[in-house]
């Protein structure tokens, strides 16, 4: 193929001043990338725009996301993949493949010596302050056994390619190496939305990876369980690679859990769950070394579990990798890699690596001061863009205070020849540009040596002369394809070996945070859909009353508008100080209470917490679930931008939202199992809807009006309700409020009830868990029993009794006064049985050292 | 000299703690001229577990947890202590250490032999002697120069601290950062031994910090010292050939007969006496109190 008549290489050489994976110097197309381009001009110049629009659409909806730590707008930002893979053929991968092994042995055997005999440094192969300055070395993990085939576990490198047109080993990666669940995203994104760009080429799947990854953290279990407890611990919702956590944990099948999940008791991990303690054997970590135990380690941090490190040195638990393994990730061993590698392997390195220089030596730190400005110099123990210096880009003043630096604390730093990477065709703005590549490898143990996935994660700069390469911006990446002259299945599925899956059995082992989250996300969707509803029928009375400037019509407005603020609880509103102003103009309150995040009890605070807590339980989450939650975020977030705040394009917006919510509440439901925890989400919801629909009731049902007036609110009720249908079929007759409570609050077979809805409640509060703590009879189930048999024994004739002067009916509201008082109570009392979560945590004297 | 020592911690929490996990490091160390002839550790309430280990510096740790509600926690080590400093070796009969000047200090700490190897680590910064600033090696550089020996340049500023420095407890706490200290020239012993050791370090030498005790009760006619309310902290020089010398920058003195070391480490972090994390929705309210007292 010629790249001159190729539209899409229109410009790539323009620009192109480095070594690039398609081009030779001699500007000929390399033949492994061949068969690619070939596929990508056949698909067209068109086509791949779309292709490209599909996938940016396919992560979207997929939920694929990296999140962007203090930015604002950066949380849950889409993942982005680009249509172009990146491709190496097995003949080279075969090669670099040994070097991943290789590498990880000797960083396997580096971690069991530094944390044991130290005879690397006592026989002066390595100077001891490449280790002991190092902040990753944790002496509180010295001398601890492990009773894994390897100390270190998951390795991961990143690997470029060199001037010599070798990959290099640019870092490596080996405290919780992420990186893995966007790779195989990204590989099932590419086979379902561009399956015609593998025609003719075989590309090795991850598939057997995985198996070995699986098999590995069962093969770690301390006890050599058949059946251990495996847990993936991950610092929440906020932290970037937040989306990866939850996939694993679906993909893999191993609950997902916080800090605060598990405790420390009698000298082994256990996980809180919703019945009982139960024990943890293994925990794959994406928390790093010094969060792991606030006893030991550092004490400001509630990422971890205290006095974890001690349920280590006991050999009662395994981490994934071992607690300590930072000290790895260290830019101070490279100069001595290859003797570590000579002294423990006899043998060379086979990956290159970036020609350094440690500080700590005299003669290399004369050198690297003579040549500084040629040079990028890193902090040993910082891998982060901050802590690396590219000198040839400072200026004097900056060169002198990095000098000093280095002078007064030189084990610290090395410096390193700057190198150029080669770039790879990206697909920009409908044609391709050279950018540069980083490709993340991943290795796990598996018996004496490493498996290898084939492939791994490419990330791609954000610029075109870009040096770095960094997610923390939020870079864009690329599948990684190894070409393989042997015919390979493509995945298909997501399930990759059923056989294996160990699932959450039993509503008893539910971890309890999730739990909680479960049980608010019900009642906060209860609470929005509620409060939509209810908003939206004051919407149409103030809509309809435009035309009709009757009497009746206003006082009936006025109630509807006071009841909002008594069931949103958002006083004083349109019932305290300052009300008559807001019911002549109600507008601005309205959208107050729509729109206002900051305000307790408006549609928009309830969303955003319903939003929070839900994020927290992703890893639960159906497809389906997640394109309608995004749908629905992005008509808010689309109307929040918009400025048109008209009764009707509110009511319009309410509508929309309102569909979305009842169809995301029935995706809930067929999705997640009730031993999962909807059982939680029941109790949440049911609860909410009857604390609502007593509130409700309580506002609208027991003042006494005139007939005209009477019939209004009673219309407005069952309409908020959405009753006024089966109202009208069941008792064919003009609204009165004998039937009206009747239907909404005593009507045992009617699921909007509240009888219906107690006994809902009861239900599933009996199916909870029982425990030693909580007795046969939980306090729970004594409350909700007490509710029923309260609405039980409700006579209508009584309820709607009058009192004296006529103007309310005190018993009803004497009834519904005491139900929600047994309903808070029961939501407390489930707060307290089953999510106990109020102990927090603190330190003994409060020190807070930076470790 | 026996000495009798009791050193008893107690904190008081406003809610109670539903469980705790702690470290403690009490129990004295047996050294050369240092024997420890009885230890005991009392905890109230009972703890669920209880284990001792060696820590990376060769202290010994106990580590226990209480998993019972309890509204108050009481930790009592009661220690009996032989001093003999007849049995160490005095730096004051060793002209060759009292010699060894800075240059050849640091000549020598190149080695790789095994002894150098393990004080190498006490030149590197810590996790509470970090990031010298050129104040901390302006105020050293006054007593260490390259061809004074270090051993009488340590002494003076041992003097210099003690004399520079005022005792303020009020001051500082635990987590005062030693460039305070250096600003306002105020803290306590611990302060005082880490800004020591922040000096020895900023030239290139290993200072250690050393926890214990030092004797309550003055001898009859002299004045009783400070630091005694509490436990002690000082610091230590690694002079090459010779060995670990202790300097107690605020009494100003070479311990001798009235120091008990408990521990050492690269500063106060890898020491501190009692540590935890509870868990409990309240306050809490911490007592100290040390008595140490001859044993008849």
């Amino acid at each position: 193929m010629t790249t001159h008549s190729n539209i899409l290489f229109q410009n790539y050489f323009s620009d192109f001043k480095n070594y690039d994976e398609v081009l030779k110097s001699n500007m000929s197309i390399n033949p492994n990338w061949e068969t690619l381009l070939n596929n990508l001009t056949e698909m067209g110049h068109d086509a791949l725009i779309s292709k490209q629009k599909e996938i940016d659409w396919l992560m979207d909806e997929n939920g694929v996301t990296y999140n962007v730590y203090n930015d604002p707008k950066g949380l849950h930002r889409p993942w982005n993949l680009n249509i172009v893979p990146f491709v190496i053929h097995q003949k080279e991968w075969e090669t670099v493949e040994k070097g991943i092994k290789q590498r990880a042995e000797i960083l396997n055997l580096v971690l069991k010596d530094i944390y044991g005999k130290r005879e690397l440094i006592k026989k002066g192969i390595i100077p001891q302050e490449v280790i002991f300055a190092h902040r990753g070395f944790l002496r509180q993990c010295d001398q601890i056994q492990y009773k894994t085939a390897k100390n270190l576990l998951i390795y991961s490198s990143d690997l470029a390619r060199g001037p010599d047109g070798r990959m290099w080993v640019v870092n490596d990666r080996t405290q919780a190496p992420s990186g893995m669940g966007y790779a195989l995203e990204n590989r099932y994104s590419m086979s379902k939305a561009l399956p015609g760009i593998f025609k003719d080429i075989n590309v090795k799947q991850p598939s057997g990876f995985f198996y070995d990854f699986n098999q590995m953290l069962i093969d770690s279990a301390p006890q050599n369980k058949e059946n251990p407890n495996i847990v993936i611990l991950t610092p929440g919702p906020h932290n970037e690679t937040y989306f990866e956590h939850s996939y694993l944990s679906s993909f893999l099948g191993y609950p997902l859990v916080t800090g605060d999940d598990l405790v420390v008791r009698s000298g082994k991990v256990w996980m809180k769950s919703l019945k009982e303690l139960k024990q943890v054997d293994v925990i794959l970590r994406r928390v790093d070394d010094v969060f792991m135990d606030p006893l030991e380690l550092r004490e400001d941090s509630y990422l971890g579990v205290a006095g974890l490190l001690d349920v280590i040195r006991r050999q009662n638990v395994s981490i994934i990798n071992p607690i300590g393994s930072g000290i790895l990730e260290n830019s101070g061993l490279i100069p001595f890699m290859n003797n570590i590698c000579k002294y423990f392997l006899k043998e060379n390195l086979i990956l290159p690596q970036i020609a350094s220089w440690w500080c700590g030596q005299e003669k290399e730190r004369n050198y690297v001061l003579d040549n500084l400005s040629n040079l990028v110099v890193k902090r040993i123990d910082r891998s982060n863009r901050e802590s690396i210096f590219f000198c040839e880009f400072l200026d004097n003043k900056a060169l002198e205070s990095l000098k000093k630096e280095i002078i007064s604390s030189p084990y610290g730093f090395v410096a390193q020849e700057k190198i150029s990477f080669s770039t790879a065709p990206d697909f920009v703005d409908g044609t391709l540009e050279p950018r540069k590549v980083m490709c993340r490898t991943f290795a796990i143990a598996k018996h004496d040596s490493y498996s290898i996935m084939p492939g791994g994660l490419v990330r791609v700069a954000a610029e075109r002369e870009n040096l770095f390469v960094s997610n923390q911006r939020g870079g864009v990446s690329k599948d990684f394809w190894v070409s393989t002259d042997e015919k390979q299945t493509n995945i298909q599925n997501y399930a990759w070996d059923n056989s294996f899956k160990i699932r959450i059995s039993d509503i008893n082992d539910l971890p309890s945070n999730t739990a909680q989250n479960l049980f608010w996300s019900g009642r906060y969707l209860g609470r929005a859909l509620v409060t939509a509803r209810f908003l939206r029928t004051v919407l149409n009375r103030m809509s309809s009353e435009q035309y009709n400037e009757g009497i009746t019509g206003s006082e009936n407005l006025k109630f509807l508008l006071q009841s909002l603020t008594h069931i949103t609880y958002t006083f004083p509103g349109f019932v305290g100080k300052g009300s008559d102003a807001l019911l002549k103009n109600p507008l601005k309150e309205i959208l107050s209470l729509m729109l206002d995040q900051d305000r307790m009890g408006s549609f928009a605070q309830t969303m955003s917490s319903f939003n929070n807590s839900y994020y927290s339980l992703r890893n639960l989450w159906s497809k389906d679930m997640w394109r309608v939650f995004d749908g629905i975020q992005k008509l808010w977030l689309k109307f929040e931008d918009d400025d048109n705040y008209s009764i009707s394009a509110l009511t319009k917006i309410l509508d929309r939202i309102i569909t979305r919510i009842i169809a995301f509440m029935s995706l809930i439901e067929e999705s997640i199992l009730v031993q999962q925890g909807l059982l939680l989400y029941f109790i949440g919801l049911q609860t909410e809807q009857a604390m609502m629909n007593v509130s409700k009731c309580r506002s609208l049902l027991v003042f006494n009006h005139n007939e005209q007036l009477q019939y209004d609110i009673l219309e407005s009720l069952l309409t908020s309700h959405e009753s006024l249908n089966i109202y009208r079929y069941s008792y064919r007759s003009y609204l009165n409020v004998e039937n009206v409570i009747q239907l909404i609050l005593l009507q045992s077979d009617y699921p909007k009830s509240l009888t219906y809805q107690l006994r809902r409640i009861q239900k599933d509060v009996e199916r909870l868990p029982h425990s030693k703590a909580t007795g046969n009879i939980t306090e729970c189930e004594t409350l909700i029993a007490e509710a029923n048999l309260k609405i039980q024994q409700l006579n209508i004739k009584s309820l709607l009794q009058l009192n004296n002067d006529g103007s309310l009916r005190q018993n009803l509201d004497n009834c519904l006064s005491e139900l929600s008082d047994l309903l808070h109570d029961l939501s407390l009392s489930i707060s307290d049985t089953y999510f106990n979560h109020s102990h927090q945590q603190t330190q003994l004297v409060n020190q807070n050292f930076p470790l | 000299m026996v000495f009798k020592l009791s050193h008893t911690t107690s904190y008081k929490y406003d809610s109670g703690v539903t469980f705790c996990h702690n470290i403690a490091t009490l129990k004295p160390k047996t050294i050369v001229g240092q024997t420890l002839l009885d230890y005991k550790l009392d905890i109230s309430p009972m703890p669920t577990e209880i284990s001792e280990k060696i820590d990376f510096f060769g202290n010994v740790v106990t580590r226990f947890s209480i998993q019972q509600h309890h509204k108050e926690l009481k930790v009592t080590a009661s220690s009996i202590v032989e001093i003999d400093s007849s049995l160490k070796p005095d730096i004051y009969q060793s002209v060759d250490a009292q010699k060894i000047t800075l240059q050849q200090a640091i000549q020598e700490l190149k080695s790789i032999e095994p002894n150098i190897l393990e004080v190498r680590q006490f030149i590197l910064e810590s996790i509470l002697i970090a990031k010298i600033t050129p104040e901390i090696k302006e105020y050293a550089g006054v007593s260490f120069k390259p061809n004074r020996p270090i051993f009488e340049a340590a002494y003076e500023l041992m003097q210099r601290i003690y004399t520079d420095f005022e005792f303020d407890p009020e001051f500082t706490n635990v987590a005062t950062p030693i460039h305070d200290v250096m600003k306002e020239k105020k803290g306590v012993c611990q302060d005082f031994a880490q800004i020591a050791i922040a000096c020895l370090r900023s030239v290139g030498l290993p200072g250690r910090y050393i926890s214990g005790y030092i004797e309550t009760l003055p001898p009859p006619g002299k004045e009783k010292l400070i630091g005694t309310d509490a436990s002690h902290a000082w610091f230590s020089l690694y002079i090459p050939k010779f060995g670990w010398v202790d300097f107690d920058p605020t009494n100003n003195q070479l311990p001798k007969d009235q120091h008990i070391t408990v521990s050492w480490g690269r500063d106060y972090y890898d020491v501190p006496p009692l540590k935890g994390v509870i868990y409990s929705t309240g306050k809490n309210k911490m007592n100290v109190s040390v008595d140490i007292r001859p044993a008849v």
